[in-house]
Formats: C-alpha cells, sequence, structure tokens
C-alpha cells in the first residue's frame, strides 16, 4: 500500500488524529500573509496559501538554539543534548520540502551538526502538492520544485473529488496505518498514472519566468561573477537581510556565549546571521570582505546558483520566490538572473 | 574590567535631560537584579535608592546634556568613572529633547514658561558624547531591559558591547510581521538601528527611530523605497525628528558650512 484516499471533509478530523500524538505545525493565516504555526484547532489550517513569511527551516534550525552550557573555571561543554517534541510538520510545499532537503545535506555533511539531525529525525514532513501557481515571482518551473520528488513521508495531492495520500517512508506508514478515515485504493497503477496525467497538465497553467533553462543556469554564473548587474543590484539594496530570511536555503549562523548574570556559568546559544548585514564577513581588527552591498547581494546569488553546484552539485534555490517578495528595494531574483543570462549570451 | 575577589564593582546611575523612564526600565529587572549584585553595586540610583557616592567604576548616564551646569556635572561624572556608558535615547542620541533645537531659545522659553518671571537657565540638547567621551551605548526609548543586561555582563567581563548595526528590519522578519510598508504606513525600520526585537513594530505600531539614524544607510535604496512607497523624504525627515533632530541639526551645520 502506498496510496490512500481521504474525503475533503475529512481533513480536520485528519489533522485532529495527529494532534494525539504530534505537535502539528502548518499554514495559517497572518493579516493577509501567511505563516506556520503550531496547530490548535484543525481548522486554522490553511492549505491554500501563499508561500509563508518564513520557511519551515525554523523548526528544523531555530533562530535561537542552545547548544550546550558550561560552568566558571569548567570549559567544557555539558547539557548538549536536546529534546525535541514529536513534530509533524504539515502542509509543506513541495519548494519548501526541497529547500529542507538543502539544509540536510549541508547538516549532514561532515562534521554532521547533531542537533539538526535530532531535529530532523523528530520532524514528520506531510506534503501539500501545489496546482496553481502562487503568484509572479516563483520559479519553481524553471528551478525543478514543482513536483514531489523526495524528502517527505506523506504528499497530499488534490485530484478534484478528494485527496489522494502517496505514502513515502515507514513513518508516513505508521501515520496512516489502519486509520479507518482513509479509503482503500483500489489500484495503485490506475492512481499513478493519474498523478502523472494531473502533474503533466498543471504545468501548463505555471509560466516559465527565467529565460534560461535548469542546465544552462550554471554555465551563466560561471561568467556573471563581473557582471555590472551586482552594481546595479547593490545599488537598490539597503541590507535589510530579508532575503536572507526568508530563504529556505540560508543556514548561515552565528554562535554566541552568554554567561549568567551571576557568572556562575552560561550557555552557548546558535543564532540566525545574514551574509547581507555588514558585519557578517568582518574579521578582528576591522578587515571587511565584502564591505559593499554588491559583493554581499553576488555572494547570495552564488551561493544559489554556483558554488552549492560545485559543492553539492545542487542548485540552492528552489524558487519559492520569497526573497523577491519580500524585498523592500523590489530586487527580483527573476529581473536579476534574466539579466546575467541576457548579458551571458550577448557575450557569446 | 578586572576586579579583586572581594571588591565588588561599583554601578551609579545619572540622570540629565529626560524622563528617567529608562532608570526606571532598571527598576523592572527584578529578579534579574539579584544576580547582578552578586558582583556589583549600586551606589547611586535616585530613582530607587537614597544614598550617594562619588566612588564608583560605571556610570551609566541617563538623559541628554543642555545647560553649562550639567555640563560639568556629567564631566566630573566622567573623572570619577572608569567606565562611562551612555544609556537610553536621550543620552545617546539627543532623543526627544534635540526638538527644543526647531527654535531659538527666546522661543522655546516663550512657549514654555510664557509670562513666567524668574529666570530660568536653558541650554543646548546634547547627546553625551558630545561633551565627554562615552565608552558604550545602550540605545532605547526606552531601554531594552534584555540588552541592558546582555550589555553590562559583557562590559562586566572585558568583553565590551557593540549594539547592532543592522536595521529594524531584520528583527522585525525574524519575527514575521506583515511588513508596514506593504499596509501603506511609513515605518523607520528601514534606516533605524535595530537590537530593540522589533519592540514596536511587532505590537502594530510603526517604527519611530528611537534608536537612531544606522551608521551607514544605504541613501540611494532608501531614496527608492520611499519613492516606491509614495512618501517623500520630507515626510520622512519630519517623522525622523522626534528622536533624531540632534543627528540632524549637525549634520545640516556640518553641510552649510562646507
Amino acid at each position: 500500500m502506498r496510496y490512500v484516499s481521504l474525503q475533503k471533509d475529512k481533513l480536520p478530523q485528519f489533522v485532529n488524529s495527529l494532534q494525539k500524538k504530534y505537535k502539528v505545525v502548518a499554514p495559517v493565516k497572518k493579516e493577509n500573509l501567511f505563516v506556520f504555526a503550531t496547530i490548535e484547532d484543525p481548522e486554522e489550517v490553511e492549505l491554500d496559501y501563499m508561500p509563508t513569511i518564513l520557511p519551515p527551516k525554523k523548526y528544523f534550525l531555530p533562530q535561537h538554539e542552545k547548544l550546550g552550557s558550561f560552568v566558571k573555571d569548567n570549559v567544557a561543554m555539558a547539557d548538549t543534548n536536546i529534546d525535541v517534541e514529536p513534530t509533524v510538520l504539515f502542509g509543506a510545499h513541495t519548494c519548501d520540502i526541497e529547500g529542507i532537503e538543502c539544509l540536510d545535506i549541508v547538516f549532514h555533511d561532515t562534521p554532521a551538526d547533531p542537533y539538526f539531525g535530532r531535529r530532523k529525525k523528530s520532524i514528520i514532513i506531510i506534503g501539500y502538492e501545489c496546482m496553481k501557481p502562487c503568484d509572479e515571482y516563483s520559479t519553481c518551473v524553471t528551478m525543478d520544485t514543482l513536483n514531489p520528488r523526495a524528502g517527505y513521508d506523506i504528499m497530499i495531492t488534490d485530484i478534484g473529488d478528494k485527496y489522494i495520500l502517496y505514502i513515502n517512508s515507514p513513518e508516513g506508514m505508521g501515520i496512516i496505518g489502519k486509520n479507518p478515515i482513509f479509503g482503500k485504493v483500489e489500484n495503485e497503477r490506475d492512481v499513478k498514472t493519474k498523478l502523472l496525467k494531473l502533474r503533466e497538465d498543471k504545468v501548463k497553467n505555471f509560466k516559465v519566468q527565467i529565460d534560461a533553462d535548469y542546465k544552462e543556469l550554471n554555465k551563466i554564473f560561471g561568467t556573471s561573477y563581473n557582471s555590472k548587474t551586482w552594481q546595479d543590484v547593490g545599488k537598490r539594496c539597503v541590507s535589510c537581510g530579508n532575503c536572507t530570511a526568508v530563504c529556505p536555503t540560508c543556514y548561515c549562523f552565528d554562535i554566541n556565549d552568554e554567561v549568567k548574570l551571576d557568572m556562575s556559568g552560561g550557555k552557548r546559544e546558535r543564532v540566525w546571521d545574514s551574509c547581507q548585514l555588514d558585519e557578517f564577513a568582518m574579521v578582528t581588527g576591522g578587515e571587511n570582505f565584502r564591505k559593499e552591498r554588491s559583493s554581499r547581494q553576488r555572494h547570495r546569488y552564488y551561493r544559489k546558483f554556483d558554488y552549492s553546484v560545485k559543492k553539492y552539485s545542487k542548485f540552492f534555490c528552489v524558487g519559492c520566490g520569497r526573497c523577491t517578495r519580500t524585498c523592500m528595494a523590489d530586487i527580483s531574483l527573476i529581473e536579476t538572473v534574466n539579466e546575467l543570462a541576457k548579458e551571458h549570451k550577448n557575450a557569446k | 574590567m578586572s576586579q579583586s575577589k572581594n571588591k565588588k564593582v561599583r554601578i551609579a546611575l545619572f540622570d540629565f535631560a529626560d524622563c528617567e523612564g529608562c532608570q526606571l526600565q532598571v527598576t523592572y529587572l527584578n529578579d534579574q537584579l539579584v544576580g547582578l549584585l552578586e558582583h556589583c553595586e549600586i551606589v547611586n540610583f535616585r530613582e530607587a535608592i537614597s544614598e550617594r557616592s562619588d566612588d564608583y567604576d560605571i556610570a551609566l548616564v541617563e538623559g541628554s546634556i543642555t545647560r553649562k551646569h550639567d555640563e560639568e556635572r556629567v564631566k566630573k561624572i566622567r573623572e570619577n568613572a572608569k567606565i562611562l556608558i551612555a544609556y537610553g535615547s536621550c543620552a545617546c542620541i539627543g532623543g526627544v529633547n534635540g526638538l527644543r533645537k526647531k527654535f531659538t531659545q527666546e522661543e522655546a522659553k516663550d512657549i514654555v514658561y510664557k509670562g513666567r518671571e524668574f529666570p530660568i537657565d536653558v541650554g543646548e540638547p546634547r547627546p553625551v558624547h558630545e561633551v565627554v567621551k562615552v565608552d558604550y551605548f545602550i540605545y532605547g526609548c526606552p531601554t531594552n531591559n534584555e540588552e541592558t543586561i546582555k550589555a553590562l555582563k559583557s562590559i562586566l567581563i572585558g568583553k565590551g558591547y557593540t549594539p547592532p548595526r543592522y536595521p529594524v528590519c531584520v528583527e522585525c522578519k525574524l519575527k514575521e510581521n506583515v511588513c508596514l510598508f506593504e499596509k501603506g504606513q511609513v515605518c523607520l525600520g528601514p534606516v533605524t538601528r535595530g537590537g530593540c526585537g522589533a519592540w514596536c513594530t511587532s505590537y502594530g505600531n510603526t517604527c519611530y527611530g528611537c534608536r537612531g539614524l544606522l551608521d551607514k544607510p544605504a541613501q540611494e535604496g532608501q531614496m527608492d523605497i520611499l519613492k516606491k512607497n509614495g512618501y517623500t523624504l520630507e515626510e520622512l525627515k519630519q517623522k525622523f525628528e522626534t528622536y533624531n533632530l540632534c543627528r540632524m541639526m549637525g549634520e545640516q551645520n556640518a553641510t552649510e558650512k562646507s
């Protein structure tokens, strides 16, 4: 059994059954936007949602994370275990799941990060497939993150009259189990064919916005390091760090030791950092390796389209469109990449 | 800073032209004060204790410096203290007292004390560092206790304290607030020094710029943002004046002179 069906009106019941065993985090409304938050009432869940303000990375890499503690006169770190409440991340889009996959690669690279590993193991991911584009900023078609691939335990697809749930892991199977709210799928091959057809059709509704295909992107970045585009982007950037905070694959952090007020000891804490901030690349003595906003923006793009490809054979842009959506200065990923693509073509 | 095993670090709080709200914040530290007092003693704190002393290591100076008399007093404090911390917006950037600079001394006297016969001594509001050397700054109106504690701890262990150099937007986005510009409001967050934890904007208010202008604002980029949202520089300046007129007038004078 890899597929089950669920009547649409039974969805709250499904969420409710999850709540009995897990903390459930799902998209909810916040003013005119959406955020991932812990669900009290299953009715709060908004499956028809725009990408949330922050991506679900906040559950895998918290903004403030205690790494351990120390006492006076003993430098050894203690108390390094973390307890993570068993959690279900419900309704994650495929782009966000791909973002978690990127983090997974980074944090499992040697030396593996035990904190991330622990959280990853404690969070079950139930995805929700997008059937229509969210807005003009997303580039999931080009980045090839539109359809479910890997990195989830269960994927929910709306096939019109009901949902089809694809079970992708033993944990996912454990959740579906013998819960009577799910319907049996008579012919799994038929369902599979139906889903494939659905995906072939739905992509027609998504506009391709980047004037280069997946394979060309890396070549374009190979010749764009000194492009004047970076000056233009740098002039507009105000270094608010919003683009990195909202990016599903930005994982840079800082580590701070906080002593207790009575000075008897303290704790070590990991906090989110951003390469867009002035002091990010500043070292002792005041030297700053990326003083200009243009070089910081370029760095961000290269981390998504070039360095990660060299290191992990993977683009670290998942096409969610958040960086463009959130930018007060209207710096658009689509425009920037298209500008580079144009220059690259003309130079040939 | 170094300290012998038995001697506690002596901390003194002083106020100048201000509302004393930042000192009040210290009283709200509650049980955190107890931890602090393991290693420190407070020897001057008009808001909370009656004792006075001129023997102290760290001086937290609240308020902006205005009259001649205040100047002398703060210079004396500087002489006595090993470390001087400008504490709160009035001390760090002049704060709301800067609004006095919109008027001449005579006009200001006339508006506030019209008809009073006794002589009133008024002066030019200035942030503390324009009068004496300041070692550390704790910004905010009022100051944020979380930051105050963090700064004091860092200073006590000899690490010093550098406030964030990034704008309020950084912390605001981490709180997942809907951007106020998107809601059609003028927010000073993009040009204001962060570190407050996006206090005002997380509770539905705009940022008023109480922590002062960023050291290196992106002028062109900021102007674009204003234009895009249909605001003029004048409108932004007007809002910024509330806390930042000392710096704004200073820069204006500097430009006129050059």
